[in-house]
């Protein structure tokens, strides 16, 4: 293994420390914005700043699971400040495995704070200290910011100003799921696309206010729903709605159970389509979902794909569960008359072998 | 033989079957790009604006105002600025709140005869003519519209007492949203 000094250098980061001093960290980066010089401390005191870091850092994860996250942000924040203390080159070196030790607590807190360009810079410390760092998973995720999880990127894009790579990321791995929510609320592609990258766009511009700790990829659903449904309440009282469409609805049927209205036997086994056949199903309940007015199709996700109960989405629409029971009845009666109505694809789609 | 299916399967074959076909996402510079204040792609612009809403006679929007109409505070000045030309009009505030950082606004227009847009965004201007934030406002009925936006903390503190009553810190600028950024900015990256 190579000497600390060695490690130093492959870095390409400034020695700032005194010859023979054993830490991986240079002066210059303190990211707890504390000061970057203290008294020379005993490894002791040194073991009790990273235990208090460490405490600290429980503490806002406990902060982060309850919801609390000004107090989360806090405690990271002065975690980082600790455990950026214990490594200044100033003070007395620890064992090299208690330094990395220490440097994953900062890496680690560093990535808690959204601080990403500080946590890249260490990660590029640690292995070009350790090379062999490189081969283990830990670390082949830490370097890629497409791997890390949504706590860690939606802190660094909550900073000022965004941390590019991490919204690339984040952007990546909730797009299509997003992409596909907003196409069965609004059944048209382009219009689907524009909601979603509506919703992202409003999510940015108050991304101080999201959650590390929250669930982002319901969140971010329920912002494009939000937007969608503020759409369509303009429409609808800009009357452009047809009415009779809407006033159907008053006549649905009520029904025991609303997913008893099964398809099963006109639809062909979705495990077991070919690709061009999959491509057709889809095409044709888009068609179907497309003449539903846009209230049922909000109705059908907020039952199907967010799991609501008939109970919880009446509360939000001011009707009975028995309603909206039946409007997810007539809903369903309304598709399949429509997938029926579409000729012979369903009934010739080949299944694959 | 088919399995049986029911309509939430349907549902969420659907779903997954949209995720793995969606467009390619926008990319983070675009995106940015996107929330980027009007303001500052467009400085020239919004000078102009500003010189015109600072033109705005406050008692205009009272002219505008029939008596049987008149609701809310004193008017605010407002630009509605479209494509090719702006408009010199004027907002009664209905409804004002902060709570929470949270700024809640509903506002309606004077600007009888035009075909109201179903958004807005609202650029606030402070008295020093300065931009202050802008947010999305969306069509409620007629020509009245709410926005709902988290305020900058010093604002926040200072609008919390706010009343619809007052004579209110801000003049406006309104934009229709789909005017707010042309394609080219962003180029083919944007959707």
């Amino acid at each position: 293994m190579d000497t600390l000094e060695q490690r130093r250098a492959k870095t390409g980061l400034p020695a700032s420390a005194a010859e023979g001093e054993r830490h991986f960290f240079p002066a210059e980066m303190n990211g707890g914005g504390l000061p970057t010089s203290m008294p020379a401390e005993s490894t002791d005191q040194l073991k009790n700043l990273m235990a208090e870091a460490e405490r600290l850092e429980s503490a806002g994860l406990g902060a982060r699971s309850t919801g609390d996250e000004s107090k989360a942000e806090q405690c990271f924040l002065a975690a980082l400040g600790l455990a950026t203390k214990a490594f200044n080159p100033t003070v007395i070196s620890l064992a090299p495995a208690e330094e990395m030790s220490g440097l994953r607590l900062n890496l680690r807190l560093a990535l808690r704070c959204g601080e990403a360009d500080q946590a890249r810079k260490l990660i590029k410390l640690a292995l070009a200290s350790v090379p062999a760092l490189a081969f283990e998973d830990e670390w082949i995720q830490l370097r890629e910011s497409a791997t890390w999880p949504d706590e860690w990127l939606i802190g660094a894009i909550r900073r000022e100003p965004p941390d590019v790579a991490a919204l690339d990321a984040l952007v990546k791995r909730h797009w299509p799921l997003l992409f596909g929510r907003c196409l069965v609320l609004t059944a048209n592609h382009p219009a689907a696309a524009d909601l979603a990258q509506d919703a992202w766009c409003r999510i940015l511009r108050s991304r101080k206010r999201l959650k590390p700790g929250g669930n982002f990829p319901a969140y971010i659903t329920t912002v494009a729903t939000n937007l969608w449904r503020d759409d369509m309440r303009s429409i609808s009282r800009a009357g452009l709605m047809a009415r009779s469409r809407m006033s159907s609805l008053n006549e649905a049927l009520p029904g025991d159970d609303e997913n008893s209205a099964t398809l099963m036997d006109i639809l062909p086994d979705l495990d077991a389509l070919q690709q061009q056949d999959r491509n057709h199903l889809a095409l044709e309940i888009d068609q179907a979902m497309a003449q539903l007015p846009p209230l049922l199709r909000d109705v059908l996700s907020a039952r199907f794909l967010n799991g609501e109960t008939c109970l919880e989405i009446g509360r939000r629409h001011g009707r009975t569960q028995q309603t909206i029971s039946g409007w997810i009845r007539s809903a369903i009666i309304q598709i399949r008359t429509t997938l029926e109505n579409q000729g012979n694809t369903l009934k010739n789609m080949t299944h694959e072998k | 033989m088919k399995s049986e299916k029911t309509f939430e399967d349907l549902m969420r074959w659907r779903l997954a079957e949209a995720a793995t076909g969606s467009p390619a996402p926008p990319s983070a510079t675009c995106l940015l790009e996107l929330i980027r204040p009007w303001w500052e792609i467009w400085p020239a612009q919004f000078l102009d604006a500003v010189d015109r809403l600072g033109q705005i006679n406050l008692n205009y929007g009272h002219a505008m105002e029939t008596a049987g109409q008149y609701r809310g505070g004193h008017p605010v000045p407002v630009l509605i600025v479209g494509e090719e030309d702006s408009l010199k009009s004027s907002a009664r505030v209905l409804y004002l709140d902060v709570r929470d950082g949270e700024f809640r606004l509903r506002f309606r227009l004077a600007a009888a005869g035009l075909k109201a847009p179903q958004r807005y965004e609202v650029t606030f201007i402070g008295a020093d003519q300065r931009p202050l934030f802008s947010a999305e406002a969306t069509l409620f009925m007629n020509n009245e519209y709410h926005l709902a936006s988290e305020l900058p903390e010093d604002l926040a503190e200072l609008w919390k007492q706010l009343k619809v009553t007052d004579k209110l810190p801000f003049r406006l600028i309104i934009r229709p949203v789909k005017a707010a950024v042309p394609s080219s900015t962003c180029g083919h990256m944007c959707l």
